[in-house]
């Protein structure tokens, strides 16, 4: 059995692997990843996974419901890491399974996939509680800089998939394809939008009423997916209930896959199978049961708050 | 029949707590009664007639079937639900005055300018902050409150007095699109002699700003005394991140905490007041 394959064995249990074998595992993945190009281009039939989360358990039920990888052929759209109890564990399989299988498995980067996010919402200080330091975080801060910006599944009248969604500097997948990817996420640009913008019901484009990022209405991506020749845009990056929502005439879905998000939102998760005919099959999955994984009991505790 | 229904059409009340509808209490004590709900967050049909009906767009974590209702024998009852929380927020606004904007607004608006020939306007502006003044739904014209003198005697509530219902039930929470967070929860604790309720409205908009708004409500069985304090606080994140000792390793611990937040915000704004019950006859 390969160090690689034990790696894998463990983190199914949950368990972290030792710091020198993040550090060569991330360095093994960076090398793959550098050859991807920006919109990678994945065969049909795969199933596309949006938001994970860091929540590992409901992870291990992905793939029980879709299947273990390498008998089926995934794509993440980013967000793996912050918010949930297992970001390490959930990133580090992924990453994992991404060298052993390179091309069962593609990874695209999410606008959680950033130095600047991670420090705030949870998966820095899970570095630093489970490895004493910062250095799993570095590491891993520096793969997210070469994961893809999308992708594109089942040639023309295929599906784009991409974390957020459009952006006005992007008319073509080729502008896409142009982006010096291997940064930070930046504040502002086609990267950024790519990974942050939301679709709305408006006319055009906007501006989100927090008076950065942007919203796109119907039109825009009507006139993306018919200059492009796709059928559909896959995008992740908003929770929904039902765990998958289409709009705009189903050319353009929404794909949740964290069930009971932050353990307490009570939605259920999707994925989404793109057959070699480019058929949709949506599977829905609830959360593991929470007692299982020692995850705080749903009663609260009494307090003698003021 | 459920007791808390949402509403469906423009003619419903925004709010409808049919205590009688409630099902049974959780707790009763001395002729008043505790009902709490907490569900899932809103499907996609109830979030679309949320959202036509409060014109705004919902929050990312909207628990619209939640609530916490105190309710007397007599009808008193005040309740607390997300969709009167909601409409409370200033659905217009200019986000060139008066509304919170996030920490990289004005450079990222000018790069769009340089960059872009097309300008692109700030749609549906209204309070992304979700910011409300909400101190709860009394349940008719039954209640009312007035100003008073009388503060809630913190004295009584520090008694470790045995708790014989708690609860805690979030309404809703914002992300603020990874800008900070934005959450309205309730507790409550039951004791044998008086209940206690805190709703409270949490905000940090990353290196912009914080905002507390809390709602607290007492009751004191014996002689149905009613007691609700509203205070509003804030200060700018500077301000709140400078009070963090510097031996104190992680920031982000303390700026998430909204119990050490609310004791370093300074008060903006505070009051208290009293409602009886009406008389049975």
């Amino acid at each position: 059995m390969s160090d690689l394959d034990k790696a894998i064995g463990l983190l199914k249990d949950c368990q972290i692997i030792p710091e020198d074998q993040v550090r060569d595992l991330c360095a093994r993945a960076q090398e793959l990843l550098i050859e991807e190009r920006n919109v990678q281009v994945v065969d049909a039939p795969v199933t596309i996974c949006g938001d994970i989360h860091g929540q590992f358990h409901d992870l291990i039920t992905l793939f029980e419901h879709g299947g273990q990888c390498p008998d089926t052929n995934y794509l993440f759209l980013g967000d793996f890491v912050d918010r949930g109890f297992y970001s390490l564990e959930s990133f580090l399989l992924l990453l994992c399974l991404k060298v052993r299988y390179p091309d069962r498995i593609t990874l695209i980067r999410g606008n959680h996939e950033s130095r600047q996010i991670t420090t705030v919402y949870g998966f820095y200080d899970e570095c630093i509680r489970k490895y004493g330091s910062a250095n799993v975080w570095r590491y891993c801060c520096d793969v997210f800089d070469y994961l893809a910006l999308g992708a594109l599944v089942g040639g023309p009248g295929g599906v784009f998939c991409v974390h957020g969604g459009l952006s006005p500097a992007v008319k073509s997948l080729d502008q896409i394809r142009l982006i010096d990817r291997k940064q930070e996420v930046p504040h502002e640009g086609a990267m950024c939008d790519l990974l942050w913008s939301d679709p709305d019901d408006i006319d055009g484009w906007g501006v989100s009423p927090r008076g950065a990022g942007y919203l796109f209405g119907a039109d825009k991506v009507k006139e993306f997916n018919h200059n492009n020749d796709l059928s559909l845009i896959a995008r992740a990056h908003q929770l929904v209930m039902e765990g998958y929502k289409e709009m705009f005439d189903g050319e353009i879905v929404t794909v949740w896959s964290a069930p009971n998000y932050c353990y307490r939102c009570g939605n259920v998760a999707a994925i989404l199978t793109i057959d070699d005919k480019l058929t949709r099959t949506y599977e829905v999955f609830e959360a593991a049961p929470q007692e299982s994984k020692g995850m705080p009991a749903k009663k609260p505790a009494a307090d003698y708050f003021l | 029949m459920t007791g808390y229904q949402f509403p469906s059409q423009d003619s419903d009340p925004l709010y409808h707590f049919n205590v009688s509808a409630l099902g049974a209490p959780a707790v009763s004590r001395l002729g008043w009664s505790v009902y709490s709900s907490k569900k899932p967050i809103m499907s996609a049909n109830e979030i679309e007639r949320a959202t036509e009906r409060l014109t705004i767009p919902m929050p990312e974590m909207i628990f619209g079937n939640n609530y916490i209702v105190v309710a007397h024998k007599s009808g008193w009852s005040l309740g607390f639900n997300a969709i009167d929380a909601l409409d409370l927020v200033a659905k217009h606004g200019n986000p060139q005055g008066g509304l919170v904007k996030v920490a990289y607004s004005d450079a990222w608006m000018n790069d769009k300018k340089k960059s872009s020939g097309e300008v692109h306007q700030v749609v549906k502006p209204f309070d992304w902050t979700y910011t409300t003044s909400y101190q709860g739904t009394p349940a008719s014209s039954l209640v009312s409150f007035e100003r008073t003198s009388e503060t809630i005697p913190l004295g009584r509530l520090r008694r470790p007095d045995p708790i014989l219902f708690f609860d805690d039930v979030v309404l809703f929470e914002d992300e603020l699109g990874d800008n900070g967070i934005t959450i309205v929860s309730v507790k409550i604790r039951v004791m044998e002699e008086r209940l206690f309720l805190l709703c409270r409205f949490f905000m940090r908009v990353d290196d912009v700003l914080f905002r507390i708004r809390d709602t607290r409500l007492f009751i004191e069985f014996a002689d149905n005394k009613i007691l609700r304090e509203y205070t509003v606080k804030q200060d700018s994140y500077e301000n709140v991140k400078r009070k963090i000792r510097h031996s104190a390793g992680d920031l982000g611990l303390y700026l998430r905490d909204a119990n050490w937040v609310a004791e370093q915000l300074p008060v903006v704004e505070t009051f208290t007041e009293t409602s009886t019950i009406p008389v049975i006859n």
